[in-house]
């Protein structure tokens, strides 16, 4: 009897079988990170306006963060600092640097600078500073070393299981109320035990039911 | 035909229908019971077959794929120069006034960056003290209508209408001026709406100084005209009344629903309401009789209700005024269906509490009406305690004189120039004084859009808003307040007083100093500048002047002139009494582009979008009419046509017509809306008027209403029993004497069952725990929480079509029930949010787990996990989960987008909502007491339905705390849980509504 299928098919189900399944696993786990905030955010460094730089004034000049980002302690949104901010020291300092032209445009014709935003939650995520400077969350934990950055990148991906890692256990990374805006700042030996106490003293229970950040 | 004898006692239990529908078992009502969206609710719209819609899935898939790899950018824009006091994030409340007719409420608004976003009572004023109406809370929609116009626009006969500057305006007058001045003002004409504000009085004034010769006319379709004229019928002079409910135990309501649609209504509500808390049973009870044509909300929540037309009310009023001893002529014979045992109940319960007692009669009621309500409460001495007459200062009245006067005038080509200040008299003058506007040369029009009057105009110039305009107002007890703007007018529009003070002065003044001027008289004399300013701050701060109310006169001399009595005592015109009611949604018309007050439900009759001629059961069987059948209305010889909706309870031989509907200019939203009655209303007869004709026309029309949706009833009860015993207890109710021989009735009427759930539950011990308790006996079924759930939720409007499907989106809805007779029911109101049941159905059906309980007790709803299986709403027995069906936020224009809470996520196709127990204003009280080191108290956290609730019925907070308001609500006897039966456990629990039927009347 003729043959009807040549005898390299004999193989087929077999390789077509572990093909796929390897070929799946390899799509899933692709999209698994490639298409999580750890791939697609973390990093993200785009262009501003204006070229700031972090690593100059939060680092070698050491200006608190605070003191641009003033409402941090006292409103959901820590702000962009208004013209104005940058205009108490630049009005004196570096008056004519071309870097500086923007601002100066900005301060003359009233039109305000359009920074482009880096750290961002979709809009159902609702998310307020305040509980977190309260509980000794530092500055440098959730937007990394930007005292290092002379443009601002994404550190961390701000990802809703991110979040939680910290929500359901939060003593890594408490510290206590002056060192938040410390950049440098690194866990002690301790640490465990230093953030009991926190946690004991603040009465510190992180949300982890929905209604925590989705409204 | 004979009626139900009112003395008929209540079958017991009571049971509660929602429909003439229901108790037939007609198919339509039945689907609603058995499915929460009846087959053909899930269709597509018409238009869209089921393969094409495929195709475009597939085509836009495809399409959609590639388009949005790339990150887009989002921007943060700073001030360049931050005011001061805002924080970006943090609302801030102003305080202001919104003017009403010749009343005030004063207002609290919640302004986010600078822009208003929501609505609440102030809570130092008298009139609101912290709550809102529904026509408030939806006011700030009004500020954002699309449709408001952009720029004064300028017509002559030849041209379109050419787009100009206020500047322009000002010229054009200028260029008259000199003319008038001259004449002393003569051609020059101004019709007005009533207002109490000093600032209109005082430039008013002015200005007819200036021109002596000028007519000025006052006039709105809906106004305290009568009352005005009755106390000047007795008084000699008009005095304006205000009611003092809570301290009334005994109110009579002559065709007046004073709980919801006369001015004031927020103020006798929680007056009303105040007088039968029922904290106990030891506690004592007011009471309510109503008299009336309509069934309103006043006659739901009256201990003794009689449907009588409104023109045989004078006559009761006369048989009332006899019983009580007054020096009255008898009434023109017997009252058909009025028993006498009731009048006489009546009188007693007046005479047993003189002093404590009060008659008022409605609005629509003739001045002799009034008059003789006051002679009544005279006779009684009540005038001094719970009616208070006081001098209108201030007021500029209502004048239907006026009216004719001016439209005289019109018609002889007397008038040149017309200023029509924020009125609309194309759509609702009087049919018989419709100002016949193309005899004018110069028609000036100040108006939010370009209505029916302004497209008429020759002049057409954008009126300021109140939320975005400088003003004052007096409210009806004479506290003075100011309008206080909270946003730069968004169009640049002028305000009245700003019109006002160009004619009358020649100089165009912005309105703010307009009203300091006239605040420089006002506040206590003698003050210094500095001291002016620091007293002027501390009145906008405060919304209101204190200690500023006018003093009540003090007594009540003379008596009601025999003519007007004689007048009452005429007997009725045959035929079918027609009777013009303001819309509790739309009012005179004004509201009718605000798409969140056309989706309300009517309290009494569930009708959205559009009105309808409401007649009686026994009407309506007469002319062999079912709902959504067309009739012709005739009065004279001017016949409108209307769908018919049947109201258990009404006045036989009546038909009630909402006014304000049927707009030819009102905007996307109200255009076309319903029917335009004002045709048929004269000025001989703006209240109601008999002889008219009801014939059926042959037509069907499509009425969206609400009153079968989201039944409760079981779905599988035992279709062989009859209807009745198929109910549940969804409703409980009971006398005050029932009451109090069996406090505990209304949670026994069902038995929970002993078994428990199958897995761990939640421990509730730690933290905060919400509930809520919604007091039966306290809800009015005013909307008001409706509206405001709407605003601070940002939940979408639907429209007509959707609403016929059972697809509105409200989160909180009032259901209404009739218990008793066809022809004289009961009324109850159940408002239904979501009841955050403890062991929720919904919970455990979602396959994707975006429902799940929290910690603190609250059922949350996760919008973005939310794949749109709908099972959770199947699940629901309350039915109080709304489903996204369409995108409906998708083409709000931008300028509503500025209405919407920040803090509330936008909802877009296919995603479940419900009511969250307001959980971004939890969280917010929760994290600014953490920021403040401080523990979350009783009274941080307000749901927008509790706060705006004029009669506080619902009441919210943490029930482990056990000072808190709430568990001393559900610690009464009358508290009971809906559907305990089903083992919910819901957070939510309901106390039943008592009744207080005088003994006489009450069954032995």
């Amino acid at each position: 009897m003729a043959q009807i299928f040549p005898r390299w098919t004999n193989e087929l189900p077999l390789r077509l079988a572990v093909g796929g399944t390897v070929l799946g696993i390899l799509v899933v786990a692709g999209i698994w990170y490639y298409f999580s905030p750890r791939f697609t955010d973390v990093g993200y460094q785009p262009v501003q306006p204006v070229a700031y730089s972090h690593k100059l004034h939060a680092g070698d000049l050491g200006i608190n963060c605070l003191y641009c980002h003033a409402t941090v302690d006292r409103a959901p949104v820590a702000v962009v600092p208004p013209t104005q901010v940058c205009l108490n020291c630049h009005r004196t300092v570096k008056r004519d640097s071309p870097a500086l032209a923007v601002i100066r445009d900005s301060a003359s014709s009233g039109q305000p600078v359009r920074w482009v935003r880096v750290h961002n939650l979709p809009g159902f995520a609702y998310f307020d500073h305040r509980p977190h400077l309260r509980a000794g969350v530092g500055c440098s934990t959730c937007h990394g070393r930007i005292d290092q950055m002379d443009v601002v990148a994404q550190a961390q991906p701000l990802s809703m299981s991110w979040c939680l890692d910290c929500h359901r256990n939060p003593d890594p990374y408490l510290r206590p109320s002056d060192e938040v805006t410390n950049m440098d700042w690194s866990p002690p030996r301790d640490q465990l035990q230093a953030a009991a106490r926190i946690k004991k003293a603040k009465a510190i229970k992180p949300p982890v039911d929905c209604t925590g950040c989705h409204r | 035909m004979t009626l139900p004898d009112p003395l008929t006692p209540q079958p017991r239990p009571r049971e509660h229908w929602r429909s003439l529908e229901q108790l037939a078992g007609t198919p339509e009502a039945r689907a609603f019971q058995e499915r929460e969206f009846p087959v053909g609710a899930s269709e597509l719209p018409e238009g869209i077959d089921r393969r094409s819609l495929v195709q475009l899935l597939g085509a836009s898939l495809a399409l959609a794929g590639l388009t949005s790899c790339r990150r887009p950018v989002e921007n943060i824009v700073p001030y360049v120069e931050p005011p001061e006091t805002m924080i970006p994030g943090i609302p801030k409340s102003y305080a202001t006034t919104m003017p009403f007719g010749i009343s005030g409420y004063g207002l609290l608004v919640e302004s986010h960056e600078g822009r208003p976003t929501k609505i609440e009572g102030n809570e130092l004023h008298p009139i609101t003290a912290g709550t809102a109406s529904a026509q408030m809370q939806a006011a700030i929609l009004g500020l954002y209508d699309p449709d408001r116009s952009e720029h004064p626009l300028q017509r002559s006969a030849a041209s379109d209408p050419q787009r100009k500057t206020w500047a322009d305006f000002v010229s054009d007058w200028k260029a008259r001026e000199a003319a008038y001045v001259a004449s002393g003002g003569a051609g020059l004409a101004v019709l007005a709406l009533p207002s109490a504000s000093p600032t209109l009085f005082r430039l008013a004034t002015a200005l007819r100084q200036r021109f002596p010769r000028m007519l000025w006319a006052t006039w709105e379709a809906v106004s305290e005209e009568n009352a005005l004229a009755g106390s000047a019928l007795v008084a000699g002079q008009p005095l304006r009344p205000a009611y003092n409910l809570g301290a009334a135990r005994v109110i009579l309501s002559l065709d007046a629903d004073l709980l919801l649609s006369e001015s004031d209504s927020v103020a006798h509500a929680r007056g009303f309401i105040a007088g039968r808390r029922l904290a106990s049973e030891k506690e004592g009870m007011n009471r309510l009789w109503a008299v009336e044509s309509a069934y309103t909300t006043t006659g739901a929540m009256a201990d003794h209700r009689l449907a009588l037309p409104s023109g045989r009310i004078g006559a009761f009023a006369l048989a009332l005024g006899q019983a009580l001893g007054l020096p009255v002529a008898a009434g023109a014979g017997a009252l058909p269906g009025v028993p006498p045992r009731w009048i006489a109940a009546l009188a007693k319960d007046l005479k047993a509490n003189a002093g404590r007692g009060l008659v008022v009669a409605g609005r629509d009621q003739p001045p002799a009406v009034h008059a003789l309500a006051l002679a009544i409460n005279a006779a009684l001495g009540n005038v001094g305690t719970t009616v208070l007459l006081r001098e209108p200062v201030d007021v500029i009245p209502p004048s239907t004189p006026a009216l004719r006067a001016l439209a005289a005038a019109v018609q002889g080509g007397a008038v040149s120039t017309l200023v029509v200040l924020g009125g609309n008299p194309a759509y609702d003058a009087p049919a018989d004084l419709k100002l016949d506007l193309k005899k004018v040369k110069n028609v000036v029009h100040l108006g939010q859009t370009v209505d029916e009057t302004g497209a008429q105009a020759h002049w057409h110039l954008p009126e300021a808003h109140f939320l975005e305009a400088w003003g004052d107002c007096r409210s009806s007890d004479g506290t003075l307040s100011v309008v206080q703007p909270l946003i730069e007018p968004l169009f640049g529009g002028h305000s009245a007083i700003e019109l006002v003070g160009l004619l009358a002065s020649g100089q165009d003044r912005p309105g703010y100093d307009l009203v300091r001027e006239t605040w420089s008289t006002l506040l206590p004399a003698g003050a210094a500048p500095a001291a002016f300013d620091d007293a002027f701050n501390r009145v906008l701060h405060d919304g209101l002047l204190a200690g500023s109310a006018v003093p009540p006169v003090a007594g009540l001399s003379g008596s009601v002139p025999a003519e007007a009595l004689a007048q009452l005592a005429r007997p009725a015109a045959p035929g079918v009494e027609l009777v013009f009611r303001a819309s509790p949604a739309v009012h005179d018309g004004r509201f009718a582009n605000i798409g969140w007050l056309q989706e309300l439900p009517d309290a009494v009759t569930k009708i959205t979008w559009g009105n309808a001629a409401l007649v009686s059961p026994n009407t309506a069987k007469r002319l062999h009419l079912e709902n959504e059948d067309g009739v012709r209305l005739k009065v004279g010889n001017v016949t409108v046509e209307l769908p018919v909706w049947i109201v258990p309870g009404q006045a036989e031989d009546t038909v009630v017509v909402h006014l304000g509907y049927g707009r030819r200019a009102a905007g996307r939203v109200g255009t076309g809306v319903g029917v335009d009655v004002y045709p048929l209303r004269t000025s001989a007869a703006p209240g109601f008027v008999g002889g008219a004709e009801l014939a059926a026309s042959g037509e069907r029309h499509r009425i969206a209403q609400t009153q079968d949706h989201g039944s409760m009833e079981d779905p599988f009860a035992d279709k062989s029993l009859p209807e009745k015993e198929r109910r549940r207890p969804i409703v409980r109710e009971a006398t005050l004497a029932e009451w109090r021989r069996e406090p505990h009735f209304a949670a026994e009427m069902v038995e929970i069952p002993k078994s428990g759930p199958l897995w761990q539950q939640h421990r509730y011990d730690q933290g905060p725990q919400w509930g809520m308790a919604i007091d039966l006996n306290a809800c009015i079924g005013c909307n008001a929480c409706v509206v405001a759930c709407q605003s601070e939720n940002n939940v979408p409007v639907v429209g007509h079509e959707q609403v016929r499907r059972g697809r509105e989106m409200h989160w909180l809805r009032i259901d209404r029930y009739f218990s008793g007779p066809e022809e004289q029911p009961e009324m109850v109101f159940q408002p239904m949010p979501c009841q955050q049941c403890e062991n929720a159905p919904c919970e455990q059906v979602c396959p994707v787990a975006a429902t799940e309980h929290t910690e603190d007790g609250l059922n949350a709803m996760v919008y973005n996990r939310c794949i749109g299986t709908r099972y959770c709403s199947n699940n629901c027995p309350y039915k109080v989960r709304r489903f996204n069906f369409f995108n409906y936020t998708k083409d709000t224009p931008e300028l509503v987008k500025l209405a919407a809470n920040p803090d509330v996520t936008v909802r877009s196709r296919g995603v479940m909502e419900k009511c969250t127990y307001c959980v971004q204003r939890i969280q917010e009280a929760r994290i600014d007491a953490k920021i403040a080191e401080r523990p979350l108290k009783d009274g941080d956290v307000r749901t927008a339905c509790q706060q705006t609730c004029p009669t506080q019925a619902i009441t919210f907070g943490d029930i482990r705390d056990p000072n808190s308001q709430v568990i001393e609500r559900k610690q009464s006897s009358r508290d009971y849980v809906l559907l305990a039966e089903l083992g919910n456990k819901p957070r939510t629990s309901y106390l039943a509504r008592i009744r207080n039927p005088h003994p006489e009347l009450e069954e032995a």
